[in-house]
């Protein structure tokens, strides 16, 4: 489980504050699929980044009793200047995995063939997204946070994630922000919808985003 | 029962870190000196360098020899130390930033980038003074140490008060913009607090009780006395040296600890 306990964070820039959670309360369980909804600017990042511990909260706590993925997502996680092995052996030496299998597992995943001896910052989103997901699946977390990034990948990137998440891991808790109600639908068993700083979860997707049309 | 659980927690808590810092270690190696030529062996260069020159223009100014010692030793054996120095408290300021996509992974700490960062600064120095001291030693220009155990217990001393400040100096640089503008000019205003270029028994007994506040004279009397002997008369103080540093060392953490809780990651 992953508790989220009165999760507030606030940025200060200079003389300017700006509250982005005011209070966040809820508990992701181990085979949840939870969307995470809200419109651009609403905190979705943010509270991904909280439950990954990334960033603190300036006050509440995220207590987890599951392992939990980094947040995957446009940003962060690798070393641009890195080539793509480069960051696989990093990233398995970290999580204590052997490289060989996370490397073979990489290279069937991502099919980057050759690109992979690059640096990543010469890959496009797209191809940055196949190598988080591949690193994150050859670990094995109980939990999947995943920011935005799903809808990037092509079809058959698609169909990958469809086959890992809900086919090989149906077991594990997902935790999805898009504000794509289409890709919400789709994946997702819960939803949690994130305006003016406050969470409010249902258990019944559908209800949920029509709630959150009408934002 | 309780204890037994605190101690496997401790080994558990002792290996990751063990882990995360070889990995840090290899990766850091990589970005900054990758893999071409001669690699991480560029470490090596710039003291090296730094060293040679400065020790040839002293002996062209000042001849082979001061108070006893031979000049290139001497200029050698302070001017490594102090680039390791130099180069510590930059590399300190805004390393978080720098670091920023580390921190997506929870086993790694914003305090593991400055005790990697020190620690290859550090291994580069080391290599380095062996380096140039098996060289110099060839055409009789650098003595073997009298007292090899002193040298290295100087030299740790030089580290860990190193080390302590850029605990402290990475925290502020991002609080305030104005420690990575003034760090430069600061750390060159040091220089005369490094004891690099004299030793602390040419000076006056006052001046020389301020300078022993700090560390860094401390342990580069404690090297050069391990190095030449007793043809010096080392000024230190081992305790102060330590309490300064591990006082530091606990401003330092408790600011970084402050520091975890607002950084921004992008």
């Amino acid at each position: 489980m992953i508790i989220c306990k009165d999760i507030h964070k606030k940025y200060r820039s200079g003389h300017l504050t700006k509250t982005v959670l005011r209070g966040v309360n809820f508990t992701i369980n181990p085979t949840d699929r939870v969307g995470l909804l809200g419109r651009n600017g609403a905190g979705k990042s943010t509270l991904i980044k909280m439950i990954g511990g990334v960033e603190m909260p300036t006050s509440g706590a995220v207590t987890r009793s599951m392992t939990c993925s980094w947040p995957l997502g446009f940003h962060g996680a690798f070393q641009g200047s890195l080539t793509g092995y480069d960051n696989a052996r990093f990233i398995a030496r970290i999580y204590d995995k052997p490289y060989q299998e996370m490397r073979e597992f990489v290279e069937e995943f991502t099919e980057l063939g050759p690109q992979l001896r690059m640096p990543v910052k010469t890959y496009s989103s797209g191809m940055r997204a196949r190598l988080a997901f591949s690193l994150s699946l050859a670990i094995d977390f109980d939990c999947y946070l995943i920011d935005e990034v799903i809808m990037v990948g092509d079809r058959n990137f698609q169909n990958k994630c469809r086959v890992e998440f809900f086919e090989k891991r149906k077991d594990r808790a997902i935790v999805l922000a898009s504000h794509s109600a289409e890709t919400i639908k789709k994946y997702c068993n819960r939803a949690i919808i994130l305006h003016e700083g406050v969470a409010t979860p249902y258990d019944d997707v559908g209800k949920a985003i029509k709630l959150y049309s009408k934002l | 029962m309780r204890a037994r659980s605190a101690l496997r927690h401790f080994l558990d808590g002792w290996r990751v870190q063990k882990r995360v810092i070889h990995a840090l270690m290899i990766r850091e190696l990589h970005t900054r000196f990758g893999r071409d030529n001669i690699g991480f062996l560029w470490i090596m260069v710039e003291p090296l360098l730094f060293a040679g020159a400065v020790g040839a223009l002293w002996t062209v100014v000042k001849g082979p020899q001061s108070h006893g010692m031979g000049i290139v030793a001497f200029v050698a054996s302070g001017y490594i130390p102090l680039t390791f120095m130099r180069h510590s408290f930059s590399k300190a300021a805004n390393v978080f930033v720098a670091n920023g996509s580390l921190l997506y992974h929870r086993q790694i700490k914003i305090t593991d980038f400055i005790f990697v960062r020190i620690l290859i600064e550090a291994i580069g120095s080391m290599m380095a003074y062996v380096f140039l001291m098996l060289a110099l030693y060839n055409f009789g220009l650098f003595p073997i140490p009298a007292n090899p155990a002193m040298l290295i217990a100087g030299w740790s001393i030089y580290v860990l008060f190193v080390l302590s400040f850029c605990m402290i100096i990475a925290p502020l640089s991002e609080m305030s913009e104005v420690v990575e503008k003034f760090l430069p000019v600061s750390t060159y205003i040091a220089i005369p607090l490094s004891g690099t270029f004299n030793m602390a028994s040419w000076l006056t007994p006052e001046a020389r009780s301020y300078l022993l506040w700090s560390p860094l004279v401390s342990g580069m009397e404690m090297m050069r006395y391990g190095l030449f002997g007793s043809v010096v008369t080392p000024y230190y103080d081992v305790s102060r040296s330590v309490g300064i540093s591990l006082v530091f060392l606990l401003i330092g953490l408790s600011l970084s600890r402050h520091v975890r809780r607002i950084l921004v990651v992008q």
